[in-house]
């Protein structure tokens, strides 16, 4: 990654981090203010509702309080008072009943037996000790109705006053489908009830049947089943959010009130639910609002962070494409300098050392140089002294020899001659060493497995010497190279001649080849004396050698066509124990 | 002259009963059209008030369960009543004119019953019908003032008119159309037992009691259905009631298997069950509690049958099994079904679990309708459909209903009488023993 790249980042990461944490603080906060606001306002409907749910209880006591006081109630109690005839009543609850709209309504006589009933007509005769509760409010009770099931009531009692055992009257509304249904509720409030069957409701089960709203039962009542199971155990009343499909805009505000009976009993739990939806579509506007500010933040911060970056890493990276050009070996490079900073310091300092190398360079090229000059100076003086030095004493010999007789001179004019002959032929050949070697031919490339160069340069050299012998370790799977196979031949035939020399009477040479990786690792092996440390360094230093007559060209040769082939030369070797000459070539593609 | 007669003293009597100023009485008048709204079926059997104004019998239910001579005069039994002859009453005709032969009056007869005839066999001879049977038949002239055997006529061209879907009678009225549930009876002028002093009768049919009653109030009725429950409402709004002895007896039939099976269980129902309470309150008084199928007033020993209840017997009985829910049905309405729920409770407090439910029921309230003439007739009707008891001894008929009941398969619970009501201008209208109506003699004071 580059450094543009990772400033980019740097910038992007950094930017987008912030935005985010300032978006989710402001959502967060939004979000807490309008749960705080839905609090408020469903407190606010719980508490209308209550009100609400507080007329309908003293519409129930204004309508016992109007039947105890109408004189019809008071006839039929002086009747019931002098006649006992309870008979007479049986359907007087129910016309009583339907004459106030109460759903309940039950005329006790003074031993607290029923009368006249209108919720259960047969239960004439029978006791409601609920009656003995009078009070001037009202009060919820379980009522039992005639097919089995049991209601929940508003009741209130009134006793007729003006006699010492009072005729009662006990009656109410039942809190049902259609008692929700006459609550005035607000827009996004809706009312539920759930009504426990029996007594105790402790251990009871949450039946979903028994959660019924204005228009029946609720279609998702088994949301409401825990908070309806807490407020039948605690007695207390609650608050949740509840869930009642996947989408958050069908989560609803609830308080569950709990119903209880005099004695505290949970009879029932009432539901106020305020829908969420308005909330939830706020917040999403919000959010949405929120994540385009943020997305566009972002998307300018990248484009100033692109912008910002380029301008910082510009001349860093002219600084590291003028590197890597000094370490291709351009040391012509230059940075350009603008501005007063760190960067432009740098880069000041980094065309003075450029410029210093080159200067430098140039020295010492100009040094090996005259260094070169003077050892091919000296190597050719030293390789030309030696030849020429006979052929002064031969030339010499030859002059004096011009006053011996004839035959003496013909005789030392013929040796003279061979031996001019034969030295001026060692210059023509030291002559053409040097010019071997400054004349180093293009390689010729050609397919060949390295087996078939192996056991070539073997079999010219195996009977050239007695006392050597020549062992090969050859890999038997194909080893195929991309050379030249006469500049290659000569490389491996001058390591096997040198191997040869290293020898004095008899020895060793092995000629090896195997696959390495993706090379051809040659290996041309002896049993001589050995180099030292020191001769290995300087081993393919030209002009270097380690023999008596020799030019010290030959290794230079060597590694000068091994690198010719994209290969490697290196030598291993311990004093006594012969040497190692190890070529490694690039493995030719099939 | 001698119905003129009867006229008069029926007059007379109801003048008494309902206490009609005497000074509003006048002679009875010719004319008019009765209009009668009933609850169920005009043609309904046993009691839909067109059969007995329609149809005759070979007798008929007279008073204090008497029976009257109708399309026969007289009749006599001999070889210890497994032999009776009726000889029928000469020139009366049906009202397509076909004469009452004893032909067609056997042929009537076997129609009527088919092959369950209380007889074993009946054949014509002359102007009499000879009955004959296997088995002492005491009380034959009084099953056949019952409602199974009036006499319709049969074969071809013997229906009545198309409009009415009926078959030719003898009666005092004949079919003349049915249009709009509206049953329309017109006089027959060639009566044998008279021309009728109303021209026609309408009877709507399957009308509420509350229509019924708003129709009364309004003029639009002249008679309507009082149930016993409404009875003493009737009264107190002075409405004028013709009230019959009871006719009818509310009882708990029971379920002999299942839950059931067991006959102390069953008597253990009964005990449980507040008689008082159904009589009192939910019949207003109209009602007797009984634990007997006849009332006291048709057996005279009714009271032998205690009804009081007896929650401790009724839970020693059951012996601490709670048998699963009871379901109970109930075959009609209105008060029925607070009786229904009456017993529910009473039921719970014996340790039974009852519930009011359509469908298989191990309990069935229901009206037994006693009809006679006479105790032999009713508990012959109720306990033996295949034929008349051997016995007319009141002792007899005792053991046999004691005997009955004992299985507490039926378990009886309130005597209800039969009621109409019936506008200021109608008069001489009457309830036979029976409990149905006698219109027969009723006629309008201002006829239409």
């Amino acid at each position: 990654m580059s450094l543009r790249q990772k400033l980019l980042l740097l910038f992007s990461l950094t930017v987008a981090a912030a935005v985010a944490v300032v978006s989710w603080t402001v959502l967060i906060r939004i979000r807490h203010v309008f749960e705080l606001r839905d609090q408020e306002e469903t407190a606010l409907f719980v508490s209308q509702f209550q009100r609400e749910f507080q007329h309908e209880s003293a519409d129930v006591v204004a309508a016992i309080d109007h039947l105890a006081s109408g004189e019809r109630v008071r006839a039929m109690s002086n009747d019931l008072a002098q006649t006992n005839d309870t008979g007479a009543y049986l359907n007087e609850a129910a016309n009583l009943a339907q004459d106030v709209r109460l759903d309940f309504l039950e005329i006790v006589a003074p031993d607290l037996s029923i009368v006249s009933s209108a919720q259960w007509p047969a239960r004439f005769g029978y006791p409601e000790p609920a009656v003995i509760q009078a009070t001037s409010g009202t009060f919820l009770k379980r009522e039992e109705l005639p097919d089995g099931t049991v209601a929940l009531g508003i009741f209130a009692v009134r006793a007729l006053r003006g006699s010492e055992a009072p005729v009662r009257l006990i009656g109410g509304k039942r809190l049902d489908q259609a008692f929700l249904a006459d609550l005035p509720v607000a827009p996004g409030m809706s009312v539920a009830l759930y009504t426990d069957p029996v007594a105790s409701t402790v251990g009871s089960p949450f039946d979903p049947k028994r959660l019924v709203g204005p228009a029946g039962e609720l279609p998702a009542a088994a949301n409401y089943k825990a908070l309806v199971n807490t407020v039948r155990a605690s007695g207390n009343q609650r608050s949740a959010i509840l869930y009642l499909g996947r989408r958050r805009e069908d989560s609803v505000n609830v308080t569950a009130i709990p119903l209880k009976d005099a004695t505290g009993g949970v009879l029932g739990v009432l539901l106020v639910s305020v829908s969420r939806s308005g909330l939830v579509a706020a917040q999403k506007h919000i959010r949405a609002i929120a994540y385009a500010v943020a997305g566009a933040a972002i998307l300018l911060t990248i484009g100033l962070s692109l912008w910002i970056a380029a301008r910082v890493s510009r001349p860093v990276e002219e600084l590291a494409r003028a590197a890597e050009a000094v370490a291709a070996g351009d040391w012509n490079v230059h940075v350009p300098e603008r501005g007063r900073d760190e960067v432009t310091v740098l880069a000041r300092s980094f065309n003075h050392m450029t410029a210093e190398l080159a200067s430098q360079r140039e020295r010492l090229v100009q040094s090996e140089r005259v260094a070169a000059w003077r050892e091919l100076a000296r190597r050719l003086a030293h390789e030309l002294k030696n030849p020429l030095f006979p052929l002064q004493i031969t030339i010499e010999n030859l002059v004096r020899a011009r006053q011996l007789a004839p035959a003496e001179f013909d005789e030392v004019f013929d040796e003279s001659t061979r031996t001019l002959q034969m030295e001026i032929a060692n210059l023509k050949t030291i002559i053409g060493r040097f010019s071997d070697f400054s004349k180093m031919p293009k390689p010729e490339l050609e397919a060949i497995d390295a087996r078939t160069l192996v056991d070539r340069v073997r079999t010219l050299y195996s009977t050239s010497k007695d006392g050597m012998h020549f062992e090969a370790q050859v890999a038997a799977e194909p080893m195929p190279l991309m050379v030249d196979p006469e500049l290659m031949h000569r490389a491996l035939s001058n390591l096997v001649l040198n191997a040869m020399d290293a020898i004095e009477d008899s020895g060793v040479v092995t000629l090896g080849a195997r696959p390495v990786d993706n090379h051809i690792e040659l290996r041309v092996s002896d049993t001589g004396q050995g180099l030292t440390s020191e001769e290995c360094e300087r081993l393919f230093t030209p002009y270097y050698t380690t023999k008596q007559h020799g030019t010290g060209l030959g290794l230079a040769i060597v590694q000068s066509v091994v690198a010719d082939h994209h290969g490697t030369i290196s030598v291993e070797s311990n004093a006594g124990r012969g040497a190692t000459f190890i070529l490694r070539l690039p493995r030719a593609i099939a | 002259m001698l119905r003129r007669l009867a006229i008069s003293c029926i007059a007379t009597a109801l003048v008494a009963v309902l206490g009609t100023p005497a000074g509003a009485r006048t002679r009875p008048q010719y004319g008019g059209t009765l209009r009668v709204e009933t609850e169920g079926d005009a043609w309904q059997k046993p009691s839909g008030p067109a059969r007995r104004l329609v149809y005759d019998g070979l007798t008929s239910p007279g008073a204090a369960g008497t029976v009257r001579p109708a399309l026969a005069t007289g009749w006599t039994s001999d070889n210890a009543d497994h032999r009776w002859l009726f000889k029928l009453r000469p020139g009366v005709r049906f009202h397509d004119g076909n004469a009452v032969t004893s032909v067609a009056v056997v042929s009537a007869l076997m129609a009527d019953c088919g092959s369950a005839c209380p007889w074993t066999a009946v054949r014509a001879t002359g102007t009499s019908v000879i009955f004959t049977s296997d088995k002492s038949m005491p009380d034959l002239p009084a099953l056949l003032a019952g409602d199974q055997f009036l006499i319709v006529e049969t074969g071809a061209g013997s229906t009545g008119p198309a409009s009415t879907g009926t078959s030719s009678g003898t009666g005092p009225f004949e079919p003349a159309s049915f249009d709009h549930g509206v049953l329309t009876l017109k006089a027959n002028e060639t009566c044998w037992s008279g021309r009728p002093f109303l021209d026609a009768i309408e009877i709507a049919g399957r009308r509420s009691f509350a229509d019924q009653w708003n129709d009364l109030a309004a003029g639009r009725a002249d008679v309507v259905d009082v149930p016993a429950e409404n009875l003493r409402a009737a009264q107190q709004q002075h409405l004028s009631v013709l009230v019959s002895q009871p006719v009818d007896t509310l009882a708990l039939e029971l379920s002999d298997t299942g839950a059931l099976a067991n006959p102390n269980v069953r008597t253990a129902i009964g005990l449980a069950i507040d008689r008082a309470a159904l009589a009192n309150v939910i019949y207003q008084k109209q009602g007797q509690p009984t634990a007997a199928l006849l009332p006291q007033a048709m057996s005279g020993y009714a009271f032998l049958f205690p009804s009081a209840r007896d929650l401790n017997k009724a839970h020693q009985l059951r012996g601490g099994v709670t048998p699963p829910a009871l379901n109970l049905r109930v075959e009609g309405g209105g008060a029925m079904q607070l009786a229904a729920q009456r017993i529910v409770l009473n039921l719970r407090e014996a340790g039974f679990n009852a519930q009011i439910g359509p469908g298989h029921a191990d309990l069935v309230l229901h009206r037994i309708w006693l009809e006679g003439p006479g105790p032999e007739a009713a508990l012959d009707r109720v306990l033996n459909a295949a034929g008349p008891t051997a016995d007319t001894d009141p002792a007899n008929l005792y053991e046999e209903e004691r005997s009955f009941l004992a299985r507490a398969t039926i378990i009886p619970l309130v005597s209800l009488p039969r009621a109409v009501a019936i506008s200021g201008r109608i008069h001489d209208a009457d309830m036979r023993s029976d409990g149905t109506l006698d219109l027969s003699n009723a006629w309008m004071e201002h006829g239409r």
